[in-house]
């Protein structure tokens, strides 16, 4: 493509091409710029078809079947000796499936919509360069952005520009089985993009999709990711989520969540699903989740989490070392170390510094501090925040009536009890649109 | 409580109380035929929109941005901006008015209103205000048991509900387009589809979804319909014009006697400050969504600039409007559902195209009857635009 129509350093726009008029060689005109299709592999996909718009229905063309000129569109050959073309099931075609869809910037980590779409010449072949999700795109759409610019410029300012880069917006495949949506393609970034972001952002991103894109998400996403995120999500969302997964996925995904996440979320589900799932999950997991759901939402018992690190008396310091070099507990777990004795009754805390300066020989009940705060099962939720807080803890244990060590409730867990109330993210989409 | 019922609520503002009296004040049981029509059509517009909002996932405005571009959106987002616009100044009329029957001037009410809900929004959550302000709309419940009380000539009640009749005059139509504009605001549809998805409702579980919107449809009507029968047997046989909250109050007589302004007050006091809490916020997050600009209301001027912006304007401008002191409420509450009457055409177009269209809704596109229904009532609400505009050029030639 050695003529391409535009000017150096002008950059060419789909709204700009698209309706722009289709000619013969002989300068007879046959129809309009449709649409251009791609297909979405690789970092900046090329134009390789184009949809004509004639007075006898749409034509798809090859794209090279055409040259790009001032104003409008050159046929290298007649209409009726161009050979027609045929779209591949995985082609996008740019008008129809992309521009006015929502998409997520993951730079941003939020989601946007296409007002506009950045194409490129690159070594000689037009490609899908980005999305513009900003002003000028919009304004571009309504043949406002010259008269813009001035105004503009007028007040000694410049328009913006929203522009994500291409490689970091792709499609994701249409939700499993549902034949009535391959017709609209359902875009997002996929799944190896999104899970490079914080699971925060996951969630942030995931309430923001409809309920098939939602369950593509948490399909993809490997399980841990998928449990991460699936733990920031709005309680609401979450058991929306999990009810609409198929059983063995979302009995997959509450076994990596913290046992006291799990809980709470199979708390909203109805109980029959609720039996469902935990029937299916790993023994061990399932345990730990089902002695969790016996205890009200509100108590110390239901916030809590079942994992810990409980060392027997009588290990000595080195031993108990090995013991968490072995285990590798999650970090929140290591804010403080319980010592229990043969019964699983607690004895006394200690920290990891503790343990590090102390003599390898020492035991670890020799070092632990016996007077250990710890509060029973059902005291209620607000008063274990208000002793986190007033003592400066991390973590604090939670016993049941012979004092044995059931759980911890660590300062996540309890932070959202003690923020204000307008903190709290709150989700008014109820009222939205 | 589900999205339908919960829309017939908030569909009861300070508009549908205005109107309903006055249209059962000035013309009797007369018009009883047309609110039967219109919560017909009601419940078959608020039937698609939830319905798409179970089979697509996707807000109204979404929709439209989608299938129709930005051009054709910019149409119908200026097209709800007024319609709410006019909305949020009818109820700050009905927040003045109702507090004007406990001698409160509008220049205490309104602004105490108006920076009460942005902090309430801003800083807590519009869910408390809801909860608090259903209870207070509950004094409706007054209208059918004054209603029994008056006991009302029903044969011509059911009469006048089954045989149209409408005089051929410009106040006569400003009252019927304000009766249509109110019954099925243009705002409705976009709630109750915001709500469909929010709940997650799906294909799956939308047949128990269409009773919701059935009894939320039919409580739009029957409150409707009450407060018209009570207003036409008490009021219109006096010959009251309603230009006041007071006049409009006198409807309850029967039942409450002196408490008949506490009454009314109560229950306009409520249904107003609720929809005036709800409107500005649904208008800004349908505008952002369908133009992807960041919203939520977590989320602070700079992080969400549009949204917080406009917002804040349709707060600070609805109760601008009303301040002054010259504005008279009632007449204001009127015209405003006549603005809602008159953009409803165009949003149940769209509406309509899109429930219509089988790419987007699959084998829940609209069947036949849903169709007609649908286009009749888009003529219907046309045709009386139409004539009322036609009348007024008319009527104002030399």
């Amino acid at each position: 493509m050695n003529c391409t129509g535009y000017a150096s350093g002008v950059v060419p726009y789909l709204s700009e091409i698209q309706h722009r008029r289709v000619i013969e060689p002989n300068g007879n005109e046959v129809g309009k710029l449709a649409d251009i299709a791609v297909v979405p592999h690789g970092q900046f996909p090329a134009a390789q078809w184009a949809i004509i718009s004639t007075p006898s229905g749409e034509k798809v063309l090859r794209w090279g079947d055409l040259a790009q000129e001032i104003g409008h569109l050159r046929l290298r050959n007649r209409l009726e000796t161009t050979p027609d073309a045929q779209l591949p099931p995985d082609a996008l075609r740019l008008a129809r499936d992309l521009l006015d869809k929502q998409i997520v910037d993951t730079h941003g980590a939020k989601v946007v919509r296409v007002n506009d779409l950045q194409l490129s010449e690159v070594d000689g072949q037009l490609r899908l360069v980005g999305a513009d999700v900003g002003l000028r795109g919009l304004l571009r759409r309504v043949g406002a952005e010259g008269v813009a610019e001035r105004v503009a410029r007028l007040a000694g300012r410049r328009l913006p520009r929203g522009i994500i880069p291409w490689h970091l917006v792709e499609t994701l495949e249409p939700a499993n089985d549902t034949p009535a949506k391959t017709a609209a393609v359902r875009l997002t970034i996929p799944h190896t993009k999104l899970a490079l972001l914080h699971p925060a952002d996951i969630a942030d991103i995931v309430e923001e999709m409809t309920a098939d894109e939602r369950i593509a998400v948490f399909q993809q996403l490997d399980l841990e990711t998928a449990a991460e995120a699936l733990q920031e999500v709005e309680p609401e969302m979450q058991a929306a989520i999990v009810s609409d997964l198929p059983e063995e996925r979302a009995a997959d995904i509450l076994e990596e969540m913290d046992p006291d996440e799990a809980a709470d979320l199979l708390q909203d589900l109805p109980e029959e699903r609720r039996e469902e799932l935990v029937e299916l999950m790993e023994k061990e997991e399932a345990k730990d989740v089902e002695e969790l759901l016996t205890h009200s939402e509100d108590s110390a018992g239901g916030i809590m989490t079942t994992d810990f690190v409980a060392l027997p008396r009588e290990l000595t310091a080195a031993q108990a070392i090995d013991e968490l070099r072995a285990r590798k507990p999650d970090p929140q777990l290591t804010y403080y170390l319980y010592v229990v004795d043969g019964d699983g009754k607690l004895e006394g805390v200690l920290s990891l510094r503790d343990l590090v300066v102390a003599s390898p020989e020492t035991k670890v009940s020799e070092i632990m501090d016996p007077n250990v705060l710890k509060v029973d099962a059902e005291t209620p939720k607000e008063e274990v925040a208000a002793l986190i807080a007033k003592y400066d803890l991390l973590a604090m244990p939670v016993v049941d009536a012979r004092k044995m060590l059931l759980g911890t409730v660590t300062v996540d867990d309890v932070v959202e009890i003690m923020l204000p109330r307008g903190w709290k993210k709150r989700s008014l989409r109820s009222i939205a649109r | 409580m589900g999205p339908g019922i919960i829309t017939g609520f908030a569909g009861n503002d300070a508009g549908g109380v205005a109107t309903y009296t006055a249209v059962g004040a000035h013309y009797g049981f007369q018009m009883l035929w047309l609110l039967l029509l219109s919560t017909a059509g009601l419940l078959v517009v608020q039937e698609m929109c939830a319905r798409m909002g179970a089979v697509t996932g996707k807000g109204l405005s979404d929709l439209i941005r989608e299938r129709f571009g930005v051009r054709w959106t910019i149409v119908a987002m200026l097209a709800l901006l007024i319609a709410n616009g006019s909305n949020i100044v009818a109820e700050y009329a009905g927040i003045a008015a109702s507090l004007e029957l406990f001698h409160v001037e509008r220049i205490v009410s309104v602004p105490i209103a108006a920076v009460l809900i942005w902090v309430l929004v801003v800083f807590f959550s519009y869910r408390i205000v809801e909860r608090a302000l259903f209870v207070l709309v509950l004094a409706y419940i007054a209208y059918p048991i004054t209603a029994f009380i008056v006991g009302p000539p029903w044969g011509d009640v059911v009469h006048d509900t089954l045989i149209p009749t409408l005089p051929i005059e410009q106040a006569a139509l400003i009252a019927a387009l304000a009766l249509v504009g109110t019954t099925i605001t243009p705002y409705m549809q976009f709630y109750i589809q915001a709500s469909v998805v929010d709940k997650g409702i799906d294909k799956e579980q939308y047949r128990f979804e269409r009773v919701d919107v059935l009894l939320g449809a039919i409580l739009t009507g029957l409150n409707g319909f009450f407060i018209v029968v009570v207003a036409g047997a008490v009021l219109h046989p006096a010959g009251v014009h309603v230009d006041s909250a007071a006049d409009a109050a006198r409807a309850l007589l029967p039942l409450a006697g002196q408490q008949a302004q506490l009454l009314f007050g109560v229950g306009l006091f409520g249904a107003s400050l609720l929809a005036a809490t709800i409107m500005p916020l649904s208008t800004s997050y349908a505008i952002c969504e369908a133009f992807g600009w960041e919203s939520g209301i977590s989320k602070n001027f700079r992080e969400a600039p549009v949204f917080m912006g406009l917002f804040t304007l349709l707060v600070v401008v609805g109760a601008l409007i009303v301040l002054s002191p010259s504005v008279p409420l009632i007449p204001v509450i009127l015209v405003s559902q006549n603005v809602n009457g008159l953009l409803l055409p165009i949003v149940l177009v769209f509406i309509l195209m899109l429930a219509g269209d089988r790419r987007i809704m699959g084998e829940h596109t609209n069947g036949r009857f849903s169709q007609m229904v649908g286009i009749g009532t888009a003529v219907g609400a046309s045709v009386l635009s139409i004539a009322l505009v036609a009348i007024t050029i008319l009527g104002s030639a030399p």
